[in-house]
């Protein structure tokens, strides 16, 4: 008498509830024009960022730097200076230890007299990054063994004509660089110098809407012994020795955090100092990271994505449609699996079928803004970072979309779903400035918007948080709630 | 109140029911409780939806019914008892569709879908061929309307949509929550021939409605239940006979002076239209003497055979006045 089901089934395995919940998807015209939405607005917040935005870093001339703390005596006529730097301190690749001729050095706390370039000079130096270097002149320049400290190092005059030689036991010499210094006066100065780059940018707020930005200085110190200088007659020159901080007004910041100092000490010198010698080329002001900046337009193209997935689900529930899936499929936590690698594949390929044209079409206006060589290296799709902010936008807007999902399911509801997704996403930026800069970075480091990271193409002072880093941030958010979302399902009546 | 009498032609239900064989197209509900913060929906209930038979679940709105269908699909968690289908609790069935199929809400369509989308996704759900979705909306009588969006049906259109639905896994068990409204007499007619061709092929059903009237054309068996509590388990033919009791109807012209008279002969009398009564607590014959002796004329006078409607009415009448008394500590 029992009646027996005539049809056959494959199973209601995983992959029928994947494709059930494709075909509800793809079923429903509000999921195309949501990521049409998304698609449309992420590449014209590209368009509106690359036409928008403008630079004159390009228009910057090469800046000389003459940042120095310098221990000299005066030389007359020929001669020349030896020293060995016994040890130097690492504050980055560039930091400079060495011997150094030059003219008339400005005193900078005099504020007056200033000389309206760098004087001339020769000198040759170590650096932890580069090994030794010559620099003449500011702009010509060779480099000698990457040899670091400790390192023999001397300078001879011979008329104009100095040269710079290194070695590793102070007998066997090699030269590095000579140059011809015709405006250095007969009169001289020698002696060792310390020289530290900016190891970063010293930031600090001052209001909401604006930031102050300035090179960060560290002091780096190098100890130099065996120092000793002779005469155009063979004869070592003895004198006081005296030292000056070569950098005056042109540093932005003031100076006293980074107060160059020397001690002498049984023919041991210790020098600390800060700044920059030698040439920055035109155009190395531009800190931009133009592909995220034309990218993080995904964020509002994310918007009509939340709908979308929020509806997925919250739709379900409001016409009582999760009623007939949950019958269909009684093991409601694989219903939430399967929306969510849906929707995630759905959000993927539309991120990254948004960031790709939005690159496209954005770099060559950028480059027509300024935004050009040297200063910005021309950027290729195939670029390791840029692939990795393309693919990585697709990424996070996926795991944004599983976001607002997961949310839908346990809110049962679309309007606190959306609002609160774009909340939890777009309010730390709202935010963020009204912190202190401290502040505001962990706000980018532990909200789910950390997962935008991972468009960063370049290091900027300003990173809060590494590219993988942060998709780990958004993703544990993603899952604490994916989490929450299908025990509540198991728990709570359909 | 006479409530005992007109009771006595119904089973009530009883917990030591015959176990059926696990492999049996039934519904086994048993002992379910389900309360929705203080208000108590569902209470000891134990019923079997046998298969073979169009089973009427009926009850007035708010009694319960949905609640006990939910907790059967395993939407709803019971808080005591169980609710099986063929022995098993309902989630775990492997390919569900195959041996449950439920209308539950005709409403529960996407508007933005068309009607073979959203048979297409329950299908594959399960594993079931593409090729249901045609069958079962020629079953229906919506292939026309295949490629329409939901969101145009008439109510008609989607309880036959919502019927196909329940129809893809071809299933033995057959659950329905109120499938009659919305229908024109025309969509009312072929549900019944559908249901009653359903039953004939061995299927158990179940059929859900707050009219009794709805059904009586179509259900077998009946569950009635007020209040969240069984009020009748029973086929309809036996619930028919004792609502009829022993009650006789009498034709006269001169209604008054008959209600008079036999009131005063120690019967209850009830009016059924301007000429006609029901008299219960006198036989026939005594009622014709009494009517004979004060010669007042009679045009007919037999058993009276209570509708179903009837026969419901009081069954809930008293259902809803035990729970009222019952509610008072």
């Amino acid at each position: 008498m029992t009646y027996s089901s005539a049809v056959p089934s494959n199973g209601a395995g995983f992959a029928q509830v994947l494709h059930a919940e494709w075909t509800k998807l793809r079923s429903v015209r509000s999921t195309w024009i949501c990521v049409g939405l998304t698609f449309g607005l992420t590449i014209l917040l590209a368009y509106l960022a690359g036409s928008g935005n403008t630079t004159d870093a390009n228009s910057f001339g090469p800046q000389r730097f003459f940042q120095a703390q310098l221990v000299h005596q005066s030389l007359t006529g020929d001669g020349s200076i030896v020293t060995h730097v016994a040890s130097q301190e690492e504050t980055g690749p560039d930091a400079k230890a060495g011997v150094m001729i030059t003219g008339p050095v400005a005193d900078p706390t005099s504020k007056t007299g200033l000389p309206a370039s760098p004087p001339a000079y020769a000198a040759i130096m170590v650096t932890p990054g580069h090994g030794v270097q010559w620099q003449s002149d500011i702009s010509h320049d060779a480099a000698g063994t990457t040899d670091p400290a400790p390192r023999w190092l001397k300078l001879t005059r011979a008329g104009s004509r100095i040269t710079g030689y290194e070695s590793p036991d102070g007998v066997t010499w090699t030269q590095v660089g000579t140059a011809e210094v015709t405006e250095l006066p007969a009169t001289a100065r020698v002696g060792m110098f310390v020289s530290a780059p900016p190891t970063g940018v010293k930031a600090i707020r001052r209001s909401p809407t604006s930031i102050e930005n300035s090179p960060d200085y560290t002091l780096s110190t190098a100890v130099f012994d065996s120092v000793r200088i002779t005469g155009a007659n063979g004869q070592p020159v003895s004198g006081s020795w005296q030292h000056v901080d070569t950098s005056g007004p042109p540093r932005e910041l003031p100076h006293d955090s980074v107060a160059g100092s020397f001690t002498e000490n049984a023919g041991r010198f210790t020098v600390s100092g800060a700044g920059d010698l030698g040439v920055q080329a035109p155009g190395s002001v531009g800190d931009n990271d133009v592909v995220r900046d034309t990218l993080s337009g995904i964020l509002i193209g994310f918007i009509a994505m939340a709908v979308l997935a929020a509806l997925y689900i919250t739709s379900e529930f409001r016409r009582g449609i999760i009623r007939t899936t949950f019958t269909a499929t009684p093991r409601r936590g694989r219903v939430l699996a399967a929306k969510s690698i849906v929707l995630a594949a759905v959000a993927f390929v539309t991120g990254v079928a948004a960031a790709v044209p939005a690159f496209l079409i954005s770099q060559p206006l950028l480059r027509e803004n300024g935004f050009a060589p040297p200063a910005y290296p021309k950027v290729s799709l195939t670029d390791g970072p840029v692939v990795r902010a393309v693919l990585g936008t697709g990424l996070v807007l996926a795991l944004l979309a599983v976001l607002a999902l997961a949310l839908g399911a346990l809110l049962r509801s679309s309007a606190a779903a959306i609002t609160l997704v774009i909340a939890v996403v777009l309010v730390p930026l709202i935010i963020g400035p009204f912190l202190t800069l401290g502040g505001e970075a962990w706000l980018k480091r532990i909200t789910p918007g950390a997962g935008m990271a991972i468009q960063q193409t370049r290091e900027r002072w300003d990173d809060a948080i590494g590219p993988w880093a942060g998709i780990a941030v958004l993703s544990g958010w993603v899952a604490v709630v994916l989490i929450a979302a299908v025990v509540q399902l198991r728990r709570r009546d359909a | 109140m006479h409530s005992e009498g007109r009771l006595s032609g119904v089973t009530t239900p009883s917990r030591g029911m015959p176990s059926v064989s696990a492999m049996d197209a039934t519904i086994d509900v048993a002992g379910l409780r389900k309360r929705y913060g203080s208000t108590v929906a569902v209470d000891d209930l134990t019923f079997t939806v046998h298969p073979g038979m169009v089973t009427g679940f009926v009850g007035p709105n708010g009694a319960g019914k949905s609640t006990t269908m939910r907790i059967v699909l395993g939407l709803d968690a019971a808080d005591a008892g169980t609710a099986r289908i063929g022995g098993r609790p309902y989630r775990s069935l492997t390919a569900p569709l195959t041996e449950v199929g439920a209308l539950l809400d005709a409403e529960a369509i996407h508007p933005g879908r068309r009607a073979k989308d959203h048979l297409l996704w329950m299908a594959q759900s399960n594993g079931l061929p593409a090729r249901r979705v045609g069958e079962v909306l020629d079953q229906v009588g919506l292939t026309s309307a295949a490629r329409r969006r939901a969101g145009g049906f008439s109510l008609g259109m989607r309880q036959r949509l919502g019927i196909a639905a329940a129809m893809l896994g071809d299933p033995p068990v057959l659950i329905f929550d109120e499938p009659v409204n919305g229908l024109d007499p025309e969509g009312i007619r072929w549900i019944r021939g559908y249901l009653r061709g359903l039953a004939a092929e061995g299927r158990a059903i179940l059929v859900s409605s707050h009219l009794m009237s709805e059904l009586e054309e179509t259900a077998d068996h009946l569950v009635v239940i007020g209040r969240g509590r069984m009020v009748a388990d029973t086929s309809v033919a036996d619930l028919v006979a004792g609502a009829s009791g022993t009650r006789v109807l009498l034709r006269t012209s001169q209604r008054t002076d008959a209600m008079t008279l036999l009131a005063r002969a120690g019967a209850t009398v009830a009016v059924i239209d301007h000429e006609a009564v029901t008299v219960d607590g006198l036989s026939g014959e005594r009622i014709a003497a009494l009517l004979g002796a004060a010669q007042v004329p009679f045009s007919e006078l037999g058993a009276h055979r209570a509708t179903l409607e009837e026969a419901y009415m009081e069954l809930t009448r008293d259902a809803v006045e035990f729970g009222a008394t019952g509610s008072t500590p």
